[in-house]
């Protein structure tokens, strides 16, 4: 491993790290406020998710010493060789996999691991490296990086996970977009994705061609109307509005929450957490998480403005992209404004391949940041 | 590159301003969410953690005029599941099942459903109970839920009507003043989780039910059983397939007693057909034949068709328009006086009353006795009758029909209500059932309609002593009591069968009341289809007598002596001791008293009443001429007197 030089360390983001350390910290507290409960009753250790989530953290800062180490363009060379390894296991998830509805996880050796997660930040950086060079995506060569995104997105849409495949599309059109590519394009094939994904609805709707299964599409248009299904289907939005419209603007405590405590609120320690923030510590707690994530954003298009080189800049926007799309569908969805498609929220979802992958994808930006050209003073 | 560059700092600042976009739109929401429909969420969060289940309120007792409790609610135990707390639902529904003799499946059903509490069994005995309670069963519980009990038994079933399992009125009075029987029902709140489980430490409360309000009915025990006791006998002697006795009090319109045979046992009332449950005083309508003459008497005499002395001669039979309306007794009764026609019951008569009323007047006077129309009895379901209103299309034969009680129908409390207003100096008074309901602070009349004067009282009294007469020398004399001068009118309608009048079937009733001079009971007896003899002169005016004899004494109410019936027909037995037996006979008979011969001897040796006694003329004096015959008491009865 090569030393990394003295003067990059000047260039260490530092407040990016405390945003990541502080919501890190924070989800540590949600996730025993939300599972300390149900494992007290079940006879097991309270701490049990904690400890497994604060493992990953831990596995994480590894994973960012050994990115950090490396420069990010020496990772070019292997980006073939990660594209297609990553077609690989989404193909084989497909065939293999285990979760409850949808073939998403690989269970190896008590962990579950999700590539869909690692399939996002490979994306982030095959996209990067293809997009660092405008003739890629001059005229009709727009259409490369689509392609170059497409063929993951379907196995990933076929698990089926279509969360998962709307953050990749938020990631290849910003990065896409900042890279040059033409605006008329850009709205173009923004439209025939929308015509697109609105057709696919609207011919499984009608029972026409089955794209994706009934209890799908209601799962995810029940947002719309929360209470035509109140007890099943409409449960998880209506009972998450009810956690944080009842938690006020201070909140009802930490693990005095109605909602998460007494079993109401689903999946309180995936991916409602949010709700459970917004329940026991308000409106006070719900903006503190968002400012912090929107400190991360901020910072990671601060990287990205002053990285050394196309490829450093497009990573990091690649990188802002994700925490975003992330922080707008998870939240959304617990504030009945996003339909709900089970995305975690970055550092605060317990879940091992998620915590992962959000500190490996600061460590990309941390990375960039490292390396850049100029030197503030 | 440098034009590049710049167009990619643009870029990155519009990004950066659709990031700042989103974020808004995630604060703005939140604030929506978490500020301005906080309360709402509250509320939801509470609701949905709440689970209140009702305690019933002590349902009303229902006392008799006197005080005598007909119908109260005791304790009960109820054995209730909270599902989600329920362990092993298989081996707690089979201990179930086993304790309290139901069915496995059904238990395990109700163990297995989402709810947060199911009833398992209502009206458990304490020993089951118990056994409940020893078995310490997880998510099994007892309460306290009243039922109904009834002291004396099924008294008045009918009138008091059946209570269904969640302590609510389902008939009779039970329904009619279930608002005020039920009480308002309390609460157990108690905070549960999404899985329904109670919270140890969660809210709960409690709100007492408030006890619902006791009934004082109008209704006497004694004389309900009296009548009770009666309608069946007169069921059974007479093969009527059902029967009625209803008895109130002419002055108040309190209904007294109303018995129906067949019965049932309020108790047990599945055991029974539904039929016998109804309250056919109030709800059924009949048609009520000749006993309805006395409301054509008093419209006749009010109006001024007749009077006491028009008389009338009858050849057996009226013509009304073509159609012939025949006297009950073939070839006629010949002239008769006003009051002999009603001794006769003498139909064309009453057809001619009818045509000389006409429709308009006839139908006004109907209206007066509240016929056709709902009285206001404080029963639900009370029935109108059917009386037409006159117009063209009616033709004078209905009016006819009418006079002598044919063409219409009323409630039997109808009819009764009729004669109590002529009993009572032309006031009609409308029957009810229940005297006063008392909660807690106050005592509260029931809603009855008042009194109203309808004839005038001369009419009335006028009425009254024809009808008194038609007990006294017609055809109601076995409903005659002596001391109690009964006034009524007997009365026999044939069943309408297939749309004609049935020659076999008949209803057989007797209206009256007593003492005619101050009229302390009115009451009425229908028989539907006796078998046999089927003349209420025959079958139902005995019961009258029945009923007058046993009621009296026990209202207190003593028998006028001969003297204060009436001087003029008060005789004094002779003395006809020591004389031979035709001197005797002819001196008894002399006297205006019928002798009658007891023995073989040829000299007077006794005689009963005792000499120089008060006795109504025509009272049958027993003359002895044989010491073996003489009563052993040496007190000689006064045979008026009880």
């Amino acid at each position: 491993m090569k030393t990394i030089p003295k003067r990059y360390w000047r260039n260490l983001d530092i407040p990016l790290i405390l945003a990541v350390l502080a919501l890190i910290l924070l989800g540590l507290f949600i996730i025993y406020s939300a599972s300390a409960g149900k494992l007290l009753s079940e006879n097991t250790n309270p701490f049990y998710y904690v400890k497994k989530q604060a493992l990953s953290a831990l596995l994480g800062f590894i994973g960012v010493f050994v990115i950090l180490s490396i420069d990010y363009r020496a990772w070019r060379r292997w980006i073939r060789l990660m594209y297609v390894i990553n077609l690989i296991i989404l193909l084989s998830v497909l065939v293999l996999g285990t979760s409850q509805n949808s073939q998403r996880w690989f269970r190896f050796s008590g962990f579950n691991i999700q590539p869909s997660e690692i399939a996002k930040i490979i994306m982030i950086v095959v996209l990067a490296h293809h997009l660092e060079k405008p003739d890629n995506i001059a005229n009709w060569k727009i259409l490369s990086p689509f392609a170059i995104i497409g063929l993951p997105m379907i196995l990933i849409i076929l698990q089926p996970d279509l969360g998962t495949s709307l953050v990749f599309a938020g990631i290849v059109f910003a990065m896409t977009y900042i890279a040059g590519g033409d605006v008329k394009h850009l709205t173009f094939i923004g439209i025939i994705c929308i015509i697109i994904t609105l057709s696919a609805l609207l011919l499984s709707y009608y029972d026409i061609v089955e794209i994706i299964k009934p209890y799908q599409l209601q799962r995810l248009l029940v947002f719309l109307d929360p209470y035509s299904d109140p007890t099943d289907k409409g449960w998880n939005v209506i009972q998450s509005m009810i956690a944080v419209g009842s938690g006020g603007f201070f909140g009802k405590g930490f693990l005095n929450g109605t909602q998460s405590q007494l079993d109401f609120l689903p999946a309180n320690h995936t991916d409602f957490i949010f709700s459970v923030v917004a329940e026991e510590f308000g409106f006070v707690g719900a903006v503190v998480v968002i400012c912090i994530f929107a400190v991360i954003i901020w910072r990671g298009l601060r990287i990205a403005r002053l990285a050394k080189d196309r490829y450093g800049m497009l990573l990091a926007v690649g990188c802002v992209s994700f925490f975003f799309c992330h922080l707008v569908i998870n939240v959304g969805m617990t504030l009945g404004i996003m339909p709900i498609t089970g995305i975690p929220l970055p550092f605060l979802t317990y879940g091992g391949s998620s915590l992962l992958t959000s500190i490996l994808v600061i460590g990309i930006l941390l990375n960039v940041g490292l390396r850049r050209q100029k030197i503030m003073f | 590159m440098h034009m590049s560059s710049s167009l990619i700092a643009r870029r990155l600042l519009i990004l950066f301003a659709v990031i700042c976009a989103g974020v808004m739109a995630l604060l703005g929401r939140l604030v929506y969410v978490q500020i301005f429909q906080n309360e709402f969420y509250q509320i939801s969060a509470m609701h949905q953690r709440l689970q209140s289940v009702p305690v019933d309120a002590r349902r009303g007792t229902i006392y008799d005029r006197n005080g005598i409790v007909l119908a109260l609610s005791v304790s009960a135990n109820a054995v209730y599941a909270i599902p989600a707390e329920v362990i092993d639902k298989e081996n707690t529904a089979k201990v179930l099942a086993e304790i309290l003799h139901l069915d496995y499946e059904l238990v395990l059903k109700r163990l297995n459903k989402n709810t947060a509490s199911e009833w398992i069994k209502k009206r458990v005995p304490n020993e089951e109970a118990q056994e409940i309670h020893k078995a310490k069963l997880a998510g099994i519980g007892i309460v306290d839920n009243p039922e109904r009990y009834y002291p004396y038994g099924s008294v008045a079933p009918q009138v008091l009507g059946i209570v269904g399992i969640d302590n609510q009125g389902l008939e009779g009075i039970e329904l009619y003043y279930d608002q005020y029987l039920k009480g308002v029902k309390g609460e157990a709140v108690f905070e549960r989780d999404a899985l329904g489980k109670i919270i140890e430490k969660g809210i709960t409360g409690y709100t007492p039910g408030v006890d619902g309000a006791d009934l004082v009915l109008t209704l006497d025990f004694y004389i309900q059983k009296i009548a009770e006791k009666e309608v069946k006998r007169a069921a059974l002697e007479t093969g009527a397939r059902l029967a009625l006795i209803a008895i109130i009090n002419p002055k108040t319109g309190e209904i007294l007693a109303n018995a129906i045979y067949p019965s049932y046992d309020i108790e047990k009332y599945n055991d029974y057909p539904i039929e016998n449950r109804r309250n056919i005083a109030v709800t059924d309508t009949y048609e009520p034949g000749s006993t309805f003459k006395a409301i054509t008497v008093a419209a006749a005499l009010d109006s001024g068709v007749a009077t006491l002395n028009t008389h009338f001669f009858d050849p057996g039979f009226i013509k009304v328009s073509g159609w012939t309306i025949r006297c009950w007794h073939r070839g006629g009764h010949g002239s008769q006086s006003f009051v002999e026609t009603l001794e006769n019951s003498c139909n064309p008569f009453y057809a001619k009353l009818g045509i000389d009323l006409g429709g308009e007047r006839f139908y006004h006077y109907l209206k007066q006795f509240n016929l056709g129309n709902k009285m206001g009895v404080d029963f639900p379901g009370e029935a109108p009758g059917t009386v037409r209103p006159p117009s063209e299309k009616i033709p004078l034969v209905t009016w006819a029909n009418i006079g002598f009680g044919q063409g219409l129908t009323c409630t039997p409390l109808q009819l009764l209500a009729g004669f109590g207003a002529i009993a009572n100096e032309g006031v009609y008074m409308v029957p009810h059932y229940v005297k006063e309901i008392r909660t807690k602070a106050e005592i509260i009349e029931p809603d009855i309609p008042g009194p109203k004067s309808i004839i005038p009282v001369e009419v009335a009294n006028m009425t009254s002593k024809a009808l008194r007469s038609a007990i006294a020398n017609g055809s109601g004399k076995k409903a005659d009591v002596p001391g109690y001068s009964v006034a009524g009118k007997t009365g026999t309608a044939q069943v309408v069968e297939f749309g004609r009048y049935s020659h076999s079937k008949t209803v057989t009733s007797f209206c009256g009341y007593a003492p005619e001079e101050d009229p302390e009971i009115a009451g009425l007896i229908v028989l539907w289809e006796p078998q046999g003899a089927f003349y209420g002169g025959i079958i139902a005016s005995p019961i009258f007598a029945r009923l007058v004899e046993q009621i009296m004494p026990y209202l207190g109410i003593k028998p006028k002596s001969v003297k204060e019936i009436d001087k003029k027909f008060a005789v004094a037995v002779p003395d006809v001791l020591g004389k031979n037996v035709k001197d005797a006979v002819d001196i008894i008979n002399a006297s205006g008293l019928e002798p009658k011969v007891v023995g073989e001897g040829s000299k007077i040796v006794g005689q009963v009443p005792a000499a120089h006694a008060q006795v109504i003329r025509g009272t049958k004096v027993l003359i002895y001429t044989d010491f073996d015959y003489l009563p052993v008491y040496s007190d000689t009865p006064n045979p008026i007197g009880v």
